[in-house]
């Protein structure tokens, strides 16, 4: 059974102006990762947000453990989708575990605060991330990659079936986007949690997969899906050309016995560097 | 056990506070004489103590006393649960221009009923609330209504009250109407009475109670409104609840103390450096210490000149160095 169902979906930011996306469907079962992926303001993000119940379609339906959101309130919404956003602003020098415990709004009344069992929740889902011992400190004193991960922290003290995350390893650096990734991977296959996530890095889709998840990759372009698949089926030279205007390499080495490592290399962009054809249409 | 501690003290201390001020004054009164008075009001007890004291204390420095505290308490409240849900620590409690609104009205009244006090909270208290809602309905666009230009709405409604302010002063009668307007914009206590208490009180207690109730949620709501929206907000319900709130206690503190500055926009923050950012604490901290600083300066103003110093003066002169004193010492608390 999916648990995640987009069927049809349209969506404008007002009635006349142009669509950003059209006709969009797609089935995400539990334990998967779908990956969007697709050049900047492509509509990733919209098509994200509206999943989220942020925006509401113009047409087309979108189903979360068979309910429709449109009937839900946004309040049981949240205990169906949980987001890590793509970058948190920090005001607020609030304690790390203070910002998990938000994950527990949806399940806390307007005029009440979490409960002993909401701070039990929020506590193991800095254990899922490895924070625990960070939960007294103010969250603005942590690094990038630290706090991408209380995000994901407060998105699983949710305790929602589904995270949706926007470029969750945007601004981090070389080991940390590895960090975020891993814990990626280990809370899919130790929770069967279900995530989709808009990326710009089409080498994550393959590192997933290679981690024996299964992962669904979607090539978003013009408003529509270019291709829907698996990675190795997805991503080759001939779509990253119309999807980015750029020429890549397909490599393969093998990591082990059993799995082969596969990275897509840019090489150039259609334009390349010759000067006279700059002015050219990429 | 320690924030049993911390929660015991933040009651007492005001309580303390308020106590402390029958003793301050141009009369000074033994601890015997203040005791025997209260408890002869609170008992019904006769103990032939003269007239005056029993005035001084019991009809005049109780009342200034109690609503000090709760004009103090009101202010910073407000101020903190602007500063969460507008995920700004300079916002203050005046930001949607409740404090220009009731200038404006207070002064209107001075020209118009020369001065009448029912006029004057009536007017100033009106006018305090509608320069919200203008704010308000200026910041809506689209049916929501973004932080950003709620602000901008704020801003916008500020300066033209302002301005009106301005034009009031202007044509008001130079030697009774003008000093009456000043006076009044620089905010003062001395005039309380228990009758003040119980008609500025209605407002008052409905804002800080209800900012008391909905306080966590006020952590929720300045992740911002994408994040308050996926952790499951009704963002239009509890940014309303909060903002009426917030604007009831400050426009009921505002109608009958004149405006004063700096309680909304610091004493938050000296909380945050004593008791940190979670509003849980925050909020009711602030409560307190907003109370027993407005009742202390309106102390300090009484002792220092002959004349009533007034208020809006003395919290930014008094504030002012005891914030830097505790920026120093707390090495900011995490900003």
């Amino acid at each position: 059974m999916s648990i995640l169902e987009v069927a049809n979906a349209s969506f404008s930011y007002e009635r006349q102006s142009e669509n950003i996306f059209e006709d969009i469907s797609f089935k995400v079962g539990q334990g998967e990762i779908f990956c969007l992926l697709g050049p900047n303001g492509c509509g990733k993000s919209t098509l994200l947000d509206n999943i989220l119940g942020i925006n509401h379609l113009n047409e087309g339906d979108i189903r979360v453990m068979g309910k429709n959101t449109r009937t839900l309130k946004n309040g049981q919404i949240a205990r169906y989708i949980a987001y890590v956003p793509q970058s948190h602003e920090r005001t607020f020098p609030y304690q790390v575990i203070d910002i998990v415990k938000m994950g527990r709004a949806a399940y806390t009344g307007r005029f009440s605060s979490p409960s002993a069992e909401d701070k039990e929740i929020a506590k193991e889902a800095l254990d899922l991330v490895g924070l625990r011992h960070l939960r007294h400190r103010p969250y603005t004193q942590l690094s990038g990659g630290e706090g991408q991960l209380v995000m994901i922290a407060r998105a699983l003290a949710q305790k929602t079936p589904v995270i949706v995350m926007d470029e969750p390893t945007a601004h981090l650096d070389f080991k940390h986007e590895m960090v975020v990734m891993e814990t990626i991977v280990k809370l899919v296959k130790t929770t069967n949690l279900t995530v989709v996530m808009a990326t710009h890095f089409p080498n994550h889709t393959f590192y997933l997969e290679n981690n024996g998840i299964k992962t669904t990759v979607a090539l978003m372009h013009n408003k529509h899906f270019l291709e829907v698949g698996n990675p190795t089926r997805v991503l080759n030279e001939h779509n990253m050309r119309t999807l980015y205007n750029v020429n890549t390499k397909l490599m393969t080495c093998p990591l082990d016995t059993s799995t082969e490592l596969k990275q897509l290399v840019p090489v150039s962009t259609l334009r390349g560097l010759n000067k006279e054809e700059w002015n050219a249409d990429v | 056990m320690r924030k049993r501690i911390i929660y015991i003290l933040l009651i007492i201390a005001p309580l303390l506070c308020v106590f402390a001020s029958l003793f301050v004054g141009r009369y000074p009164l033994s601890l015997a004489l203040v005791i025997k008075t209260l408890w002869g009001q609170i008992a019904l007890v006769n103990y032939d103590i003269p007239d005056m004291y029993q005035t001084l204390v019991w009809d005049i420095r109780m009342p200034r006393a109690i609503l000090g505290a709760m004009v103090g308490g009101c202010l910073a409240v407000s101020g903190a649960s602007f500063q969460g849900l507008f995920r700004n620590p300079l916002v203050s409690s005046g930001i949607l221009g409740v404090s220009s609104g009731a200038g404006f009205g207070a002064a209107l009244a001075i020209i118009l009923f020369h001065g009448n006090t029912s006029a004057v909270y009536i007017f100033a208290f009106a006018f305090a609330l509608l320069a919200v809602l203008l704010s308000y309905l200026i910041g809506r666009v689209y049916n929501t209504t973004p932080t950003i230009t709620l602000v901008l709405g704020g801003v916008v409604v500020s300066s033209i009250f302002s301005a009106l302010i301005s034009f009031a002063k202007y044509v008001a009668d130079p030697y009774q109407q003008l000093p009456a307007i000043v006076f009044w914009l620089m905010g003062s206590l001395a005039t309380a009475r228990y009758h003040d208490i119980l008609v500025a009180g209605v407002p008052m207690s409905i804002g800080i109670a209800g900012l008391l109730a909905i306080r966590w949620r006020v952590n929720v709501l300045s992740m911002g409104d994408r994040e308050a929206h996926s952790l499951g907000v009704n963002l239009a319900v509890d940014k309303g609840i909060v903002i009426i709130c917030a604007s009831l206690a400050t426009a009921g503190a505002v109608c009958v103390s004149g405006i004063i500055g700096w309680v909304g926009l610091v004493i938050p923050h000296i909380c945050r450096m004593i008791v940190g950012n979670d509003n849980r604490v925050l909020i009711p901290a602030s409560l307190s210490l907003g109370a027993c600083f407005l009742v202390l300066v309106d102390n300090v103003g009484r002792i220092i000149t002959g004349s009533e110093m007034p208020l809006g003066i003395l919290t930014a002169l008094i504030g002012g160095p005891f914030f830097v004193w505790l920026l120093k010492k707390t090495k900011g608390g995490g900003w």
